[in-house]
């Protein structure tokens, strides 16, 4: 079935420095491991309706270089479409969409494979997904048929497949991203300033020599010696001398840490030429963030308190390491150390042995990780130390996305659930007003969904509202709406008129930002968003909301 | 259509009644049918007629061409003075493999213009500064817009739209940052109301004598050392050696060095050259350099190297293998390995050139990999020479070629919001206008608009009253001007006033020996520039650009006549000096992936450790859930760099700004 529909084929690029070339711009945003990620990607679009903000979508992945994609779509090629498409031309006009759209995006790049469907008659979207190869990520657009929905989901249920929805009608668009159950992120790609960590208040015993060795006679260095100071060796000298008359604490809150600065600051020289000391000066800005005791970052506590309901996703790789960290936490009351120590004032040979100091014991944390992973993970299960090693870099700022909320909290994509966020949203838009917040665009999303509801070109407004009530089994009259039927009634004639048409520019800005999650979510860097994003052209405003 | 459609979000087992829509027969679509329905007839009708013009076809102008003609826009001219790349092509969809070395603007025309036969697309593979854009070309225009990679052109493109008056929608991108501006003459603030960000700057003695970091020894291989063996003849003009009392003795030094190494120049492509070069730059100057005590008092002094010891050990090395690895860090031997390769390669492209008869120039590019190959080797060995960390092949490329980071997703959003703000110009709802900014790791929200900001009254740019007058070039004298249309025409009668051009003061009351000089003369022509500044110290004018446009028809007895009738002249008063100046961020320059005027004047982030550049906002409207605010650090740093003699070295890459301490 893998035949492919380009019907002219452009060289291959030669070898990998060509490559790394032509994919340069975007491979210092997400680096080798996540093009590698992107380029054995296999992606599934189901397209209807107007059929504009999928493709727009697929360009975007298209260009980065995913490995193959497939394009399932029951319509033939008719006039609008070449008024919105434009990977439709003249010549196109009464041919499969599936199969011009297949053609002119494989274009965009010769490395990427594609295909389309339905070729026969007795093709049909069940078919496709039972014999090709395994999809990484499926995206569909609406107005989709309910069959080929349900055998989507299936799909996605049965091979742990993220799923996206689109919807691009007029000037409004949402997009739904569902990733098989509890989706983890470890290379979040953390502001690089936020990563440090200098554990000035429980160094391990070979700093506290080298910062003690240096220190020893702190006067008596003379002056080149004193201004190359390290300003982690001034902090943990003066912390120690602040221990030694604070009864064994350290500074705790904002005054004793402005007074510790202040001694820091008092102890710089000025009676060299320069009249100051730029070590110090580093080592009174680094106090405030760099003296502050350990605490457990809200993204690992979650994951560390996770319970699991899936026994297949219990044993995957990052849970393994996971628990591993956890068991590493739980006995040292810290994280294994990232490493990495920033640049600062300090003779050259110095700074060298104390980026050694730090790469060391994070070597050492990461083989204790590797240690208790591997046996968590058992025999005949190899832990990739190189994971271990990402996994404890990042620690502090892994994310998982798509938790269900335990307790109280109503599942995602229930009805109930759906009441609840409007429920939150309007009360939010009584005080909107007081608050200087702009209005909520759930209306948007209730209005777009009513739409896909009645599955009608011809819907009018009436029909819309009337799909919204049965979505929600509510009235929406209820005093706590606000003028939430107002808003409905203003957003469904803006629908009716629009005729289940796309703009272009829309379904492009969409397309932009739905490609961008799905390169999050394939490549497993940044976070997703969590999980519908609702776009209003008329305001140029965006709003996400998890239902 | 199917009436039972259902939606993944309500599980199929809830019956609930579906209201079912009875079957109505569709109308007959066109190839318009969805843009006549949502924009409305006459936002479209609008939009058939409108001419538009997009300066930059690069990552945004590709999109937003496409945008624009599915959109239905009537005509739309396309200037660039870009060739396609390699790396383009991860983003620029409208090229291709076959399409490198082209022309951005004609091929993009090609690919855009069968999409929709409707649309007149005019194309102009040129510099946007040329002559031939005239104010009086953009005025043509219904719209402008910005889809650029640089300060300098999107300032130029700024300054004719204000004095053409025509709305300017300003954009860019900077890996998944961007914004979208509309700027409207007198309604919303200019690209220049808020002060940009300069380049990074170095000291001159800190490239040339005493590096401490790897960015240092990157801009002495690209700015220094490429330059003076391979690049246009040398250009004195470009370092300031204005000397001071610390640093008299080593500047002279310096260029005792730089006039050296020239003469080695002569003995390219020679077998000696590469061994010559490397005892020249790394075994004699920094012996001279170790031999001045006084530097090293507090600095760890630099080792000169050996070129035949290196060699030796260089030897086992598989060349191939080496150059293949970009992202390694080569050892010493390595770099000395690329370093004579690519001395090859370079060398051999200054002969063949000089056999045919050419002279040879040879400028940094970071898609050109024997100047890159170059500029990292050497680099690498300075670090050596000086113990300072060597870096990657592909970490050099990013910070000697002011590499920014670009993905298609971002220029889709951008462009798309560009189109937005376009249907808002075009109805002429300014106060709908919004500056919108793409907040990639807020995830609550991934866009966050503001209200358009006011312009800043004390704006160099638009802060001013903008005239323009028609003038017989070849008669008209500087006296014509103020006699026939300052003191009369714009009103400043027995005013104390200055008229100066970007040379300097052609005119004030103590300076009149220009008045009888005609203005071909003093070098003004059509499209010219004067600045008016009112000296008087109570009440005076703003200051008034004059745009000098060339009389097409003869002027009958005066040989200048101002565009407005002197009723319809109200020059506003200069604001009173606010006691505290509104506090506004530095707006970082961002990137459209397009060149139209061949240099890539944007921020360059050299050093690497920077945020990643914000995009402009101002801190009274920050975003608390912005992961990025606005960069209060930066404008500090700006205010000191600004006091020193900065010197600018531009290159084909971008310009390297050093600041002579």
């Amino acid at each position: 079935m893998t035949e492919i529909v380009m019907d002219q084929t452009p060289p291959l690029l030669q070898g990998p420095s060509e490559k790394e070339r032509k994919y340069d711009r975007q491979l210092r945003l997400w680096a080798a491991s996540g093009q590698a990620a992107l380029e054995s990607a296999n992606i599934l679009l189901v397209n209807s309706g107007a059929g504009t903000v999928g493709v727009e979508t697929l360009k975007n992945l298209i260009l980065p270089g995913i490995g193959r994609f497939v394009i399932h779509d029951n319509a033939l090629v008719d006039e609008a479409d070449l008024g919105v498409n434009f990977f439709l031309d003249d010549g196109c006009y009464g041919k499969p969409r599936a199969q011009c759209l297949a053609s002119l995006l494989g274009e965009l790049n010769p490395e990427v494979e594609g295909d389309w469907s339905p070729k026969t008659k007795n093709d049909s979207l069940g078919s496709l997904l039972k014999k090709s190869p395994l999809f990484t990520a499926i995206m569909y657009t609406y107005p989709i048929n309910h069959v080929e929905l349900e055998s989507l989901e299936q799909y996605s249920k049965e091979h742990k497949t993220p799923l996206i929805a689109i919807h691009s009608t007029g000037f409004y668009s949402y997009f739904t991203v569902r990733p098989p159950g509890t989706f983890p992120i470890v290379d979040t790609h953390p502001d690089e300033t936020a990563t440090t960590d200098l554990r000035l208040l429980n160094p391990w015993p070979e700093l506290v020599e080298f910062a003690k060795n240096m220190t020893k006679d702190i006067d008596g260095l003379d002056n080149f010696e004193h201004g190359h100071l390290p300003y982690v060796v001034i902090l943990l000298h003066y912390l120690d001398q602040w221990k030694a008359t604070h009864n064994g604490a350290y500074p705790s809150n904002y005054k004793e840490k402005t007074e510790f600065r202040q001694l820091v600051r008092d102890a710089a020289r000025t009676d060299n030429p320069e009249g100051g000391e730029e070590n110090f000066d580093e080592a009174a800005a680094a106090v405030l963030k760099t003296v502050a005791p350990f605490s457990l970052p809200s993204g690992l506590k979650e994951v560390f308190e996770y319970e699991h309901k899936d026994p297949i996703q219990e044993r995957s790789m990052f849970w393994i390491i996971a628990d591993a960290v956890k068991v590493f936490y739980t006995k040292h009351g810290s994280l294994p150390l990232p490493g990495n120590v920033p640049d600062m004032k300090a003779q050259s040979k110095v700074y060298v042995q104390l980026q050694n100091i730090y790469k060391t014991k994070a070597r050492k944390d990461a083989a204790e990780v590797l240690q208790t992973a591997q046996a968590i993970a058992g025999a005949g299960r190899e832990v990739d130390p190189a994971e271990v090693d990402l996994f404890c870099k990042n620690a502090a700022f892994v994310k998982l996305i798509n938790v269900e909320d335990g307790g109280d909290a109503t599942p995602l994509g229930s009805k109930e659930r759906l009441q609840q966020v409007l429920r939150a949203e309007m009360a939010n838009d009584q005080v909107a007003e007081m608050t200087l917040q702009p209005m909520s665009l759930f209306p948007i999303y209730l209005a777009l969904r009513g739409l896909a509801y009645c599955g009608n070109a011809s819907a009018d407004k009436t029909q819309i509202v009337e799909a919204v009530k049965s979505l929600l089994s509510d009235d929406l009259s209820s005093e706590e709406y606000g003028d939430l039927k107002e808003k409905m009634d203003n957003v469904a004639e803006d629908l009716a008129r629009a005729e289940y048409g796309e703009l272009h520019n829309i379904s492009a800005l969409t397309g932009g930002m739905v490609a961008q999650e799905m390169i999050k979510i394939i490549t497993k860097q940044y976070i997703p968003i969590d999980n519908t994003c609702v776009f209003d052209g008329i305001k140029s405003r965006t709003q996400v909301f998890r239902v | 259509m199917d009436p039972t459609m259902g939606n993944p979000m309500v599980p199929m087992t809830a019956q609930i009644p579906v209201p079912v829509a009875q079957p109505i027969p569709l109308p007959v679509l066109t190839r318009d049918s969805y843009n006549s329905q949502s924009l409305g007839r006459s936002l479209n009708g609008n939009v058939k007629q409108a001419r538009v013009l997009m300066v930059g076809a690069g990552g945004i102008g590709c999109e937003l061409l496409k945008n624009l003609v599915l959109t239905g826009f009537g005509e739309v001219h396309v200037v660039d003075l870009d060739t396609i790349d390699l790396s383009n092509l991860n983003r620029q969809f409208l090229f291709r493999h076959e399409h490198i070395k082209k022309s951005k603007a004609l091929v993009a025309k090609e690919a855009a213009q069968k999409f929709n036969p409707a649309v007149k697309i005019v194309a102009h593979h040129a510099n946007i500064k040329d002559a031939q854009f005239n104010i009086e070309w953009f005025s043509s225009f219904r719209i402008v817009f910005n889809a650029l990679d640089n300060l300098e052109a999107r300032r130029h493109v700024n300054k004719m739209c204000l004095a053409a008056d025509v709305p300017l929608i300003e954009s860019g991108t900077t890996g998944f940052n961007g914004q979208v501006q509309v700027i409207k003459k007198g309604v919303t603030a200019c690209y220049d109301c808020a002060p940009k960000e300069t380049p990074k700057s170095f000291p001159v003695c800190t490239i040339r004598s005493t590096p401490s970091q790897p960015i240092h020894c990157i801009v002495w291989g690209k700015s220094y050392l490429l330059n003076e063996i391979f690049g246009a003849s040398e250009d004195e003009s470009a370092f300031d050696h204005s000397v001071d009392g610390d640093n008299a003795q080593e500047i002279e030094e310096l260029k005792r060095e730089s006039a050296a190494l020239r003469k080695i120049r002569n003995s390219v492509g020679t077998e000696e050259f590469a061994q010559m070069l490397f005892e020249k730059v790394f075994k004699t100057d920094i012996e001279r350099l170790r031999s001045m005590e006084d530097m090293w008092k507090t600095r760890k002094p630099p080792e000169p190297l050996n070129y035949k010891d290196l060699l030796e050990k260089a030897k086992s090395l598989d060349k191939e293998k080496v150059l293949k690895d970009a992202q390694k860090v080569w050892s010493l031997e390595e770099n000395l390995v690329v370093f004579n390769d690519s001395l090859e390669r370079l060398s051999k492209r200054v002969l063949e050139s000089k056999n045919a008869g050419q002279e040879s120039i040879i400028t940094f590019d970071k898609d050109d990999e024997d100047t890159l190959d170059f500029v990292a080797a050497s680099a690498n060995i300075r670090s050596a020479v000086f113990g300072i960390d060597r870096k990657s092949k592909f970490d050099i490329k990013q910070m000697a070629g002011n590499i920014i980071p670009a993905i298609a997703t971002t220029n889709a959003i951008v462009a798309g919001l560009c189109v937005l703000e376009a249907f808002k110009v075009l109805k002429g709802h300014y106060e709908q206008a919004k500056e919108v900014f793409l907040t990639p790791f807020a995830n609550a929200r991934m866009l966050a608009s503001d209200k358009s900001r006011e312009p800043n009254p004390d704006c160099p740019v638009c802060g001013v009253y903008q005239t323009r007058v028609f003038v017989d070039l070849e008669k008209a004298t500087l006296n014509d001007l103020v006699e026939h249309l300052i003191k009369t025409d714009l009103g400043y009668g027995e005013k104390d006033f200055a008229i100066s051009n970007e040379v300097g003061i052609l005119y004030d009351p103590d300076e009149t020996d220009n008045l009888e000089k005609k203005l071909s003369e003093l070098g003004i022509k059509s499209d010219s520039f004067l600045t008016i500044t009112d000296e008087d110290d109570e009440e005076p004018f703003v200051n008034v650009v004059i745009a000098i446009q060339e009389a097409k028809e003869p002027l009958g007895d005066k040989p200048v006549k101002g565009i407005l009738d002197p009723e319809d002249v109200k020059i506003p008063l200069k604001p009173k000096k606010q006691p505290q100046p509104e506090l506004v961020a530095t707006p970082a320059p961002t990137n459209g992936n397009s060149t139209s005027n061949g240099q890539n004047g944007g921020v360059i982030d050299l050093d690497g450790d920077e945020p990643m550049a914000t995009p402009a906002k101002s801190l009274k409207r920050g975003h608390p859930e912005d992961a990025e605010g606005p960069s209060v650090k930066k404008i500090k740093a700006n205010d000191k760099a600004a006091d020193d003699d900065i010197v600018f070295i531009e290159d084909s890459a971008g310009a390297i700004v050093i600041d002579d301490d």
